[in-house]
């Protein structure tokens, strides 16, 4: 009987040293690839539709308040530290990486209006509906001890919201009046002040610090800046907009999340034309936060909907849902471009991948550069009708669906009236007026 | 006296009655006093000024400080108060609350919009870049820091360390008794310096201090001339420099030749050889940076090409001076046998020649620029002539071509205007046609190439001209800033066009097509009467039509873009469609229906083929020839009889072709359209067709390809754009494929984007 023995010569296989890739024999002559092309398309095919199988945004849910979330505060330096407030007042602070609250304490009576950081991070500072300004330490108080605010500021004013400079210790909130704050003075350093009842949102540009930006109820964004008298500019457009965000790279775009159901990116040197307008909610958008690369923002809505944007493009990437998820009130981006936490109405914060399908934890370099390639073969192929089909098909609550296409109806019936009147009246009489235009009534100087 | 009277005290009546009067004045409200700094008073802590009573402290004025100055010594200066408060004119009144703080307003504005505007540079530059870092990397600062650092005090010395040190202490010591030398360089410094400072008396350290400060001043300041000096660009004013550099040299060699004949003669005979160096070099020859740029543009530019061929007759006469001088007689020679020859106006080595023929020997004399200036007249005239000349040779030329062509040029020959000359200087130029060689022709076209350019010029002059007006007209309506412009001027073009897909996202089966057909329902009645009429001639190999998506956008950008383009092309386009039409003129005869018939039965013609299986020399082992039967059965053994071709579905049909090799199947995988980013599809075949995995290219190029367009790391803060950037010098580039493609060759480079 014969034996076959199998031989390897362990110089074909193992590795000299740990970072020696194997040789690969091979020749690219592209002669002797005919099929590289319908090969790459069915690879770009596959990785589609691998991504929308791995498109499982949802992490984890945080609950513990006992009344619906209305704001969020990130820590500046911490990635696993999350504030939040609630309606009854409460504030919690959030281990991320545990999934737990660290400490929860009553800080205000009524709602928590507002959560901001210090710049160094040791304090955070709270506003209320009870017109307080409260600091609190970052540290928790030692076992036994009561959670008392380091300091507590009566304010002459309502309080709506607070933000806090990036570069000192000064800090803005804004409610009748807009006031800036330094961190040693209990008294407002500046009051800013452009006859308008109500400033409900207010946000600190994070690049050119002096700057800022407020939200008013008379339908207008108002623009500071820290060192002048008197504000700079007002915009106001068809509706309230309920919250205003800066673009942490760009620093002189921001976006606001309007009543309207759009998103508006503004250049605050161009304000009579909103840069882009932001479409598909189908309900008053209540938040939107930057993702700190610039590139993205996210958006909640009253649609019971969180989306995802490109911060140039009109329309969303990605929407995120759930059945329990009710109207979102809140929405972050976390400090690393992973995260988004929603807070909403039903007392639940959640977690959600900023990136659906991306793989959690550890990723080997192979994998990684696999990972690259499947992005660029999406990227390259994009266009490809399969491809973009299978993309972008998300299943959305029926809800949605609904209002959308009642939206979309109505769309239809003003287009096609306003080309009726066109075509009836006189040439030249019933102008095209883009999309842009005709949200921005007047800019005040 | 009653008691009344009695109790009626004076005193005590007068301080009720003030106390009376004092009733009013009296304040219960304090003046606040801040302990926090704050802005704004509170109304309820306004109080009155206490003007009524007479101890209160008023104001003090001009007038009381002109008049105590009066009574004391310094009466000017109370006079010279006095007269400035006279002079000087009150101001004006400030303006309303309101209309103030608008400006304001708009002067803070302002001023936030030029803060914002420094980062237009750094932001342009993150969205073109191909992939971006986050967080951004910083630069890493390294000190050096081993010139900072001490010895450790405490040093443990070994034995011998210490043997040593208390023998070279003991050499110092010998030393010093002996010689008296003190090695110690610090201490003699020291000593020096103490010297120095004690030879000093105070005035003339001030002295020196006053002098060392002039010289430094002196110094700045001619430094400062002579930078401003160099900076001067004006042509006008280093003439007159040079002029008067000139004259001083000549003025100092006149005084020269009275005092020192012998160093005048050196300095002429120094001056001629700089002049003869100057001639023999190449300066004037084409091979300078100037004449080298005007070299590159001289292909598109008459007026360029002029002035180099001006430039090199230039330095073939400085050149051929001496030779001239040696023999006239031989020139003569030459310059008659070469008259007969064909001359070019822009050929230099002929054009000096013919230049001279036309001048006569007599100018020589003159100075050179004034040869130059008559050279270039003459010059210019005989360009006139050429141009004629060449207009009459194409004159003649479109009377000799056949009537058959005459009606498709006949366009043509209305336009140019062309003076038809006398018999006898027709015959001529025929006859040099005649002797044609490839260099007349070559220049025949070039002159048509010229002509053709510059009518395009004018055409696109005029094409400015009327971008122009309508401009000028809206400016006083309207004065409309681009806020953005410095933005959108920064930004690059991306280098990797990557496709964007802004669309909703599709969230039922049926797609979003009912406001789409709304929208091409009120499209397409505008773009019916657009659209130009279907040519006759299909080309069947394009099935589907492909669109350019960026139609339907409505960003401004881009089809401010887009217009720019169409503005630029218009004249290619415009050329284009003027040589198709005369392809087509050209192809007229050929019969289009029966190459299109040709195609169709070009895919069916192995018709009834048949096919030899047999292979010579197989199956005759024997050798060949041994039995023709045998043979002859095995080959119908072995023919091969194909079935007979399907019928085409459009056989029958003459004006009808059905592409029967697509796919069904295959149809819904491909583009119908080109997507947004790019603009020609030619781009984006070329996008789609380059491959990019590890299977077709190397591994360097597949990283470099498929390197993603944002990179962050996990569980790091992502900060803010920092202020620091902006004076941040290029990043030196960490990651090796980075480097590895900083690397490359241009050409390279946009060969991997």
């Amino acid at each position: 009987m014969k034996v076959k023995m199998i031989s390897r010569n362990p110089d074909n296989y193992v590795r000299e040293t740990k970072l020696q890739q194997h040789k690969i024999p091979r020749n690219y002559d592209p002669a002797l690839h005919p099929l590289e092309g319908p090969r790459e398309y069915v690879r770009a095919l596959n990785a589609t539709k691998l991504d929308r199988v791995f498109a499982k945004p949802f992490v984890c849910n945080l609950s513990g308040h006992r009344d619906g979330v209305a704001c969020f505060g990130k820590h500046p330096k911490m990635l696993s530290t999350l504030a939040t407030g609630a309606y009854d007042g409460e504030v919690r602070i959030w281990d991320l990486a545990n999934r737990c609250s660290v400490r929860s304490f009553v800080a205000h009576d009524g709602f928590v209006r507002g959560i901001a950081y210090a710049r160094n991070a040791e304090h955070f500072y709270t506003v209320g509906d009870d017109k307080t300004i409260k600091v609190w330490s970052s540290q928790a108080p030692e076992v036994g001890e009561d959670e008392e605010p380091v300091n507590t500021i009566l304010s002459r004013h309502i309080l709506q919201g607070i933000s806090h400079n990036r570069k000192d210790n000064s800090f803005a909130t804004c409610g009748e009046v807009c006031a800036i704050w330094d961190a040693k003075h209990n008294d407002p350093i500046k009051t800013l002040k452009w006859g308008v009842d109500t400033l409900h949102s207010i946000s600190y540009n994070p690049v050119e610090t002096n700057v800022l930006a407020c939200c008013a109820s008379d339908r207008s964004i108002i623009l500071y800046d820290q060192r002048e008298a008197q504000p700079l500019r007002k915009v106001v457009l068809t509706m309230k907009s309920n919250k205003l965000a800066w673009n942490p790279m760009e620093a002189f775009n921001f976006t606001v999340a309007n009543e309207d159901c759009n998103l508006y990116t503004f250049d605050t040197r161009k304000l009579q034309t909103p840069l882009k307008v932001h479409f598909d909610h189908v309900s008053a958008v209540t938040d939107v936060d930057y993702a700190p690369t610039g590139k993205e923002f996210v958006s909640s809505s009253y649609d019971k909907t969180v989306r995802i944007y490109h911060a140039h493009q009109s329309h969303s990437r990605d929407i995120y849902h759930t059945k329990r998820m009710q109207h979102v009130v809140c929405v972050a981006w976390s400090l690393d471009n992973r995260y988004i936490f929603s807070g909403s109405d039903e007392m639940n914060i959640r977690m959600w991948k900023a990136n659906a399908s991306e793989k959690l934890g550890v990723v080997r370099p192979r994998e990684r550069a696999n990972f690259n390639y499947q992005e660029a073969l999406k990227e390259k192929y994009a266009a490809h009708p399969q491809i973009k089909r299978i993309a972008r098909h998300r299943q959305v609550p029926r809800h949605v669906l609904n209002a959308q296409r009642k939206m979309r109806s109505v769309k239809d019936k003003e287009l096609v009236k306003e080309a009726n009147v066109r075509k009836h009246s006189k040439k030249g009489t019933v102008p095209f007026v883009s999309e842009k235009r005709k949200h921005v009534i007047r800019q005040d100087v | 006296m009653s008691d009344d009277e009695e109790q009626y005290n004076p005193k005590s009546h007068k301080k009720l009655l003030q106390a009376i009067s004092n009733l009013g004045n009296v304040q219960h409200i304090r003046k606040s006093t801040r302990d926090e700094r704050q802005l704004q008073q509170d109304e309820f802590q306004l109080v009155k000024r206490n003007n009524t009573s007479e101890h209160a402290a008023r104001a003090v004025g001009v007038s009381d400080l002109v008049q105590i100055l009066r009574t004391s010594k310094h009466v000017e200066t109370g006079k010279k108060l006095k007269n400035v408060h006279s002079s000087k004119k009150v101001l004006e009144k400030p303006l309303e609350k309101p209309a103030a703080d608008r400006i304001k307003r708009k002067i803070g504005y302002e001023g936030v919009k030029k803060k914002l505007g420094r980062w237009d540079a750094i932001v342009a530059k993150q969205r073109s870049a191909e992939t971006q870092i986050f967080p951004i990397p910083s630069d890493t600062i390294y000190i050096n820091t081993a010139a900072h650092v001490k010895n450790l005090k405490g040093r443990i010395k070994s034995d011998l360390a210490k043997q040593l040190e208390a023998s070279d202490q003991k050499l110092k010591e010998l030393r010093k008794a002996q010689i008296g030398d003190t090695t110690d360089e610090k201490a003699l410094a020291k000593q020096e310096r103490e010297l120095l400072q004690k030879k000093l008396t105070r005035d003339e350290l001030f002295a020196r201090r006053k002098e060392l400060a002039y010289l430094k001043m002196r110094e700045s300041q001619k430094s400062a001339k002579a930078r401003m000096q160099n900076k001067i660009k004006s042509k006008k004013y280093h003439k007159l420099q040079k002029r008067q550099k000139i004259l001083e040299q000549i003025k100092e060699f006149e005084q020269m030749q009275k005092t020192n004949p012998e160093a005048a003669l050196e300095k002429l005979n120094a001056l001629e050889k700089s002049r003869v160096l100057e001639r023999a070099s190449l300066r004037h020859k084409n091979t300078g940076t100037w004449a080298k740029n005007l070299q590159v543009r001289a292909k598109y530019d008459k007026d360029v090409r002029k002035d180099l061929a001006e430039q090199l007759s230039v330095s073939r006469q400085l050149t051929e001076k001496k030779i001239e001088s040696d023999s006239e007689d031989e020139q003569m020679i030459k310059v008659e046998t070469e008259a007969s020859a064909p001359t070019d106006p822009f050929n230099p080595w002929t054009k000096g020649k013919t230049a001279k023929k036309v001048e006569s020997q007599a100018d020589s004399e003159d100075p050179n620029w004034r040869k130059y200036w008559t050279e270039r007249n003459a010059n210019e005239k005989l360009l006139a002539e050429h141009q004629a000349d060449l207009e009459t040779v194409k004159e003649e030329k479109q009377q000799e071509k056949p009537t058959k062509k005459q009606k498709t040029k006949s366009i043509k020959k209305k336009k140019a205007n062309v003076t038809v000359e006398n018999g006898w200087v027709v015959e001529e130029v025929k006859s040099s046609a005649k002797g044609q060689t490839i260099d007349d022709i070559f220049e025949k076209h070039e002159e048509d190439l010229r002509q053709k350019l510059s009518k395009k010029l004018e055409k696109l002059k005029k094409q400015a001209e009327i971008l122009k007006q309508p401009k000028t007209k809206a400016k006083p309506l309207k004065k409309k800033r681009d806020e953005l412009k410095n933005l959108k001027d920064l930004s690059f073009k991306k280098t990797k066009q990557r496709i964007e897909i802004d669309e909703p996202l599709n969230q039922e089966e049926e797609q979003v097509k009912p406001s789409l057909d709304v929208l091409n329902k009120l499209t397409s009645t505008e773009e019916a009467a657009a659209e130009p009429s279907a040519d006759s001639a299909i080309d069947p190999n394009k099935v589907t039509t492909i669109t350019v998506k960026q139609k339907m956008r409505d960003s401004d950008v881009m089809n401010d873009a887009l217009a720019d383009d169409e503005e630029a092309d218009y004249d290619e386009t415009d050329a284009a469609a003027e040589r198709q039409l005369t392809i087509s003129q050209a192809f007229e005869d050929d019969d289009i229906i029966a190459d299109f018939n040709k195609d169709k039965t070009k895919e069916s013609e192995i018709k009834n083929a048949e096919i030899q299986l047999a292979m010579p020399g197989w199956g005759s082992w024997a050798g060949a020839g041994i039995s023709q039967e045998v043979m002859n059965r095995r080959n119908k053994r072995l023919l091969l009889k194909l079935a007979a071709p399907e019928k085409r579905r459009d056989e029958n049909r003459d004006n009808l072709y059905i592409n029967e090799t697509t796919n069904k199947q295959a149809r819904a995988h491909m583009v119908s359209s080109i997507p947004f980013p790019f603009k020609s599809l030619a781009d984006y075949e070329a996008s789609i067709r380059a491959p990019i995995g590890r299977n077709f290219v190397p591994e360097t190029a597949f990283r470099m390809m498929t390197r993603p367009a944002v990179i962050t790391r996990k569980g790091q803060v992502i900060e803010p754009m920092d202020e620091s950037e902006l004076l941040k010098p290029d990043r030196r580039l960490r990651h090796v494929v980075d480097r590895r493609i900083d690397r490359l060759p241009v050409k390279e480079k946009a060969k991997i984007k």
